[in-house]
């Protein structure tokens, strides 16, 4: 009877057990390592949490005593005088933002459709444009909007911030749009076409109904964004301490509000300050969360 | 019965109201783009024609002097262009690992019952207003800084040299936090979104051949993810880049070079807008010019970082990230 | 025999500047009575410094007015300071200005005071709003020379070079004192309860940054018996083209030229371990947060907040703690202002406030709107006289402006014209 040989040293089992060992050796160090690096992401993510939850905390404990009738009825009065509120910073605010999306919405959305429909090379130039503009800092925006419109027409005014904060609103608006458009399935467009419809019926029943979400959604989030915009008001509307309506005259607005009394030594004005500055977030925080949810509600209705 | 004759100039069944020959829909589509692309022609020309003066009087290498004294006819930006350079990286440095440990957390980590909830919470981060940024900035974090954080880190880190001067609060550690802040939503969404979509059958290749989770992400998920967390981070930096009232309301206005991480600073953006109302003249062009050089910074970093993002397919357009 | 009104009846004696043809009408209650009354009673010292130019508004007076007046020489008045007659016609008057809104903008040094009076005024007349931003003195002028505003307020009233970059038909500008304050040196000095003395060249000293602790020797020398710090010392300075700045530089140079070599502007180039914060409320917000630190503001916020400050050395070699009384006192012994002489740091008497100023406010002589103009001018002279805006003066720690200017204001502001040339400061 022949003994059983080994087997021949095969190079492949030999790496593959040398693998194993090496790996069976350091797993107990893997596992540490492991634990470790993923503790530190778990550290990170209450790290990223916790600026949040005090930012909310701190505006909602120094903002909600400033919260009472007055505040919400009345102007804004000079320091150390009583019954004083901010009613004309949120007339102002919601006057301007009002105008800026009356008129980014419509030219945005237009362009949005435009470029969804189009491939060519000035719908590229076109994109490449509202990508651009997204990225432009702000303040840039503020200067352009007193050369532009403060200086040629004599005077600061709502208009000129409404010009300001739409022109930060308009690219956002456009590339949402584009991308709401483009993903109604093209086989809706081609069966309107193919039943006749012209273009301008496909887009108004087909397309803009079906991405409605999408538009909705984006139209929410550039309105919190404008809402939120302060440099490019700073420089355009130049604040008023009465109740104003009409947007060509100068108008107040929380976020300079916030911006000029968060600095004072008065304590009734730095409580002011709070007070809108509680507002202004909730009503960002209310848009930005209200549109996710109904993005996701109506995403639900469509399946 | 009849058969309606269908024809491409006529409108289809018995809608009363006409719709727009194809021809004018499309017309009206391109007057609108040529409209938008005209504001932005428009926008730049405006700044230029601005700045232009200044240029044609100082020459261009005053974008690099290091002292800002108009009286003295001196519009150097470099201590403003230093600024802002340096408060981005702050919040960079500060941003980048914070966020990218919570991107994984929430990309991996999370029961995924709770991942929408933590995902929203943090991406609410981005919803809150700079100027709530500022207030909150200035009068809860500044004194903090001034009493706790800075005394700490000049005892622990001084010998670095990086800590020298008094506690003041304000500063550009404090512009920098508030700015790391502000761009971590960006950070986290961006890099969540693309960590997801590595390939799964990378991670289970990984997971089948022993490794640990942490090694599976190290050397599989975010490496596949790269180009997209690249993306996120010059995204990122590019928001920090452009901000303008956080800052301008905890950075200390000094319009120097800073010595250290305590010193107050200025940035571009905060020269701006805060010496914009009182400027003429050549004062006011050398503003503008800060502002092309700030343009030019912003529009480069954040056309690399779309191209970037844009390459992954991962799409922030919709999103109050998208900027 | 000199009829006095007897005003002296409802207030202290020194009440009766001069015979006063003002009868009390009944758009004056007891309170505004009161004020001027208690706020002239103050300016003791400055009655007998006006006498100059008192004569001078007597024959004025006495040339003008229909009621019986007589020349202030007499017994029971002080010579110099006298309103003129119709005072109280003007401001009855200014207060039926055209409705509508203005838009000013300027110094942070006056917004206490302007705040409080527009507030009054357009409590007044609801017709009329008037929207003033504080801004700084040099954003101010800089928005007047844009014509994005009707008048602009600053400390510091535009110079040649200003009034050069005016558009080419614009013409002549009318600038006018509307109030008078003081610039408090206001610190934060924790642990140290007693007033500390600080002189020019200390000043200087801190505010270039040659003096960086507190307890340096030339503080110490200052204040002996004072447990001073040795804490660095954190100057705060204003960030933007500030005409409180202006003053304040003034006096420093004024007080030793050889000190202070920054030069005396509304900008400054601060060294680098000065705290810039934009406006009068930055500056004094950021003093009041930040211990061991040491800034100039107006007098209305070092006191409205309750801020520690400075008892600053004048001319005479007094120590002087500011107040409406010792910035009167200081301004008393200049009155003859005008807009190209308009400095009124450290003058000489032993209990007047060394930084002082007074605020101006800057209009076009030809509007170019008559409703505009109309507006303008009323509220300018509603705010600017006695029986008007002046009456909340003392209430906000400044001082109210002195019969004399007051005068003066009026003169200035009746060449106000229109378009087409009509007058628009009617009575």
């Amino acid at each position: 009877m022949t003994a059983v040989l080994d087997p021949p040293a095969d190079p492949v089992v030999e790496r593959r057990r040398a693998v194993q060992a090496a790996a069976a050796s350091s797993l107990g160090r893997r596992k540490v390592a492991s634990t470790v690096a993923l503790g530190i992401c778990w550290l990170f993510l209450a790290i990223a949490i916790i600026p949040l939850v005090a930012v909310i905390a701190y505006v909602i404990a120094k903002g909600l005593p400033a919260w009472n009738r007055d505040f919400f009825t009345h102007s804004t009065v000079p320091e150390g005088y009583p019954g004083g509120g901010v009613w004309n910073a949120i007339v102002g605010t919601a006057v301007i933002t009002a105008v800026a999306t009356a008129v980014a919405v419509p030219v945005g959305l237009t362009c949005g459709l435009f470029l969804a429909e189009s491939d060519g090379r000035a719908a590229a130039t076109l994109r490449f444009t509202a990508d651009v503009m997204t990225g432009i800092p702000s303040i840039i925006v503020g200067i352009f909007g007193y050369i532009a419109i403060v200086r040629n027409f004599g005077g600061y005014s709502g208009f000129a911030g409404a010009f300001a904060i739409g022109f930060i609103m308009l690219p956002v608006i456009t590339r949402a749009g584009e991308t709401a458009f483009r993903g109604v399935p093209r086989s809706l467009n081609e069966a309107a076409l193919a039943l006749g419809a012209r273009r301008s019926t496909v887009a108004r029943k087909v397309v803009v109904p079906t991405a409605l979400p999408g538009v909705i959604t984006g139209v929410l989030l550039a309105v919190a964004r404008g809402l939120g915009e302060t440099a490019p008001l700073l420089l355009t509307i130049f604040g008023n301490q009465y109740l104003q309506w009409n947007p060509a005259k100068s108008m107040e607005a929380l976020p300079i509000l916030i911006y000029n009394y968060s600095n004072q030594p008065y304590a009734d004005l730095v409580q002011v300050a709070w007070g809108a500055a509680l507002l202004l977030m909730t009503v960002v925080l209310v848009l930005s969360i209200g549109s996710r949810v109904l993005a996701a509600y109506l995403r639900k209705e469509r399946r | 019965m009849t058969v309606v004759e269908a024809s491409p100039s006529a409108p289809l069944g018995r809608g009363r109201r006409r719709a727009l020959p194809d021809r004018w829909y499309r017309s009206l589509l391109g007057v609108m783009a040529l409209l938008f692309g005209a504001l932005a022609v428009w926008f730049l020309v405006a700044i230029i024609i601005q700045a232009k003066p200044a240029f044609s009087t100082l020459g261009f290498s005053w974008i690099f002097g290091k002292v800002w004294n108009p009286a003295h006819n001196q519009y150097g930006l470099l201590p403003f262009i230093l600024g802002t350079i340096e408060s981005t990286a702050i919040a960079v440095v500060l941003a980048v690992p914070i966020g990218l440990g919570t991107a994984i957390s929430l990309a991996f980590l999370v029961p995924s019952r709770v991942r929408p909830f933590l995902s929203t919470t943090v991406e609410l981060l981005a919803a809150v207003p700079s100027v709530v940024y500022g207030l909150w900035g200035l009068i809860v974090l500044a004194p903090w800084f001034r009493e706790t954080v800075e005394p700490f880190l000049t005892s622990a880190f001084g010998w670095t040299g990086l800590f020298d001067g008094p506690n003041r609060g304000v500063g550009l550690l404090l512009a920098g936090v508030i700015l790391a802040i502000m761009i971590l939503p960006t950070m986290v969404a961006i890099s969540r979104d693309v960590l997801i979509v590595v390939p799964n059958e990378q991670v289970e290749g990984a997971m089948a051949l022993g490794a640990t989770r942490w090694q599976v992400l190290r050397k599989v998920v975010v490496p596949g993810a790269r180009t997209g967390i690249l993306g996120a981070f010059t995204l990122a930096t590019g928001r920090a880049l452009g901000e303008t009232v956080a800052v301008a309301m905890v950075i200390g206005n000094a319009p120097f070079i800073a010595h250290s991480l305590k010193s107050p600073a200025a940035t571009l953006p905060s020269l701006i807008v805060n010496n914009f109302g009182e400027s003429t003249g050549t004062e006011l062009s050398a503003l503008f010019g800060a502002g092309l050089v700030l343009l030019v910074i912003g529009v480069l970093v954040n056309s690399a970082a779309r191209w970037l993002v844009w390459s992954t397919g991962a799409d922030v357009t919709g999103t109050e990230l998208g900027r | 025999m000199a009829s006095v009104p007897s005003v002296a009846r409802t207030g202290p004696r020194r009440m009766t500047e001069g015979s006063r043809p003002h009868p009390v009408t009944n758009t004056e209650d007891r309170t505004l009575m009161r004020t001027r009354n208690a706020t002239f009673a103050r300016s003791g010292r400055r009655t007998a410094s006006l006498a100059a130019i008192g004569l001078a508004a007597a024959a004025l007076l006495s040339a003008c007015s229909s009621s019986s007046s007589s020349s202030t020489t007499t017994t029971t008045t002080a010579p110099g300071g006298t309103l003129a007659g119709n005072n109280a016609a003007y401001l009855a008057a200014d207060l039926k200005a055209p409705g509508g809104s203005l838009n000013a903008s300027g110094s942070t040094f006056v917004q206490p005071f302007f705040s409080a009076a527009f507030y009054k005024y357009t409590g007044l007349n609801q017709a009329l709003q008037v929207n003033y931003q504080g801004v700084g003195s040099g954003a101010g002028i800089t928005a007047f020379q844009s014509g994005t505003v009707a008048f602009a307020a600053s400390d510091v009233p535009m110079a040649a070079a200003d009034l050069a970059k005016m558009p080419a038909n614009s013409g002549p500008v009318v600038q006018v004192p509307d109030i008078l304050g003081g610039v408090a040196v206001a610190y934060n000095l924790p642990g140290v309860s007693t007033r500390i003395k600080l002189d020019g060249p200390t000043l200087a000293g801190i505010f270039d940054g040659t003096i960086t602790t507190w307890n340096a020797s030339q503080i110490t020398a200052l204040n002996p018996g004072v447990n001073l710090p040795s804490h660095a010392i954190t100057p705060e300075v204003r960030a933007d083209s500030s005409g409180t700045t202006y003053i304040f530089t003034d006096y420093l140079k004024s007080a030793d030229p050889t000190t202070w070599t920054l030069g005396t502007s509304k900008t400054i180039a601060w060294p680098s371990s000065a705290v810039q914060t934009p406006k009068n409320s930055g500056v004094a917000s950021s003093i009041l947060s930040t211990p061991y630190s040491i800034g100039y503001v107006e007098l209305s916020y070092a006191i409205q907040n309750k801020m520690s400050y400075a008892a600053v050395k004048n001319s005479a070699g007094t120590y002087v703690v500011p107040s409406p009384t010792t910035v009167a006192a200081d301004a008393d012994q200049k009155t003859g202002v005008s807009s190209t002489d308009f400095s009124i740091v450290n003058q000489a008497g032993t209990s007047s406030y060394p930084i002082a100023g007074y605020s101006w406010a800057i209009l076009l002589q030809k509007q170019t709107s008559a409703t505009t103009g109309a507006q303008v001018v009323k509220v300018l002279d509603w705010t600017t006289h006695s029986g008007g805006g002046q009456d909340l003066a003392s209430g906000l720690h400044y001082v109210p402006l002195p019969p004399a200017v007051q005068n003066q204001n009026r003169t200035q502001l009746l060449t106000v014209t229109g378009p087409s040339g009509q007058a628009l400061l009617t009575k």
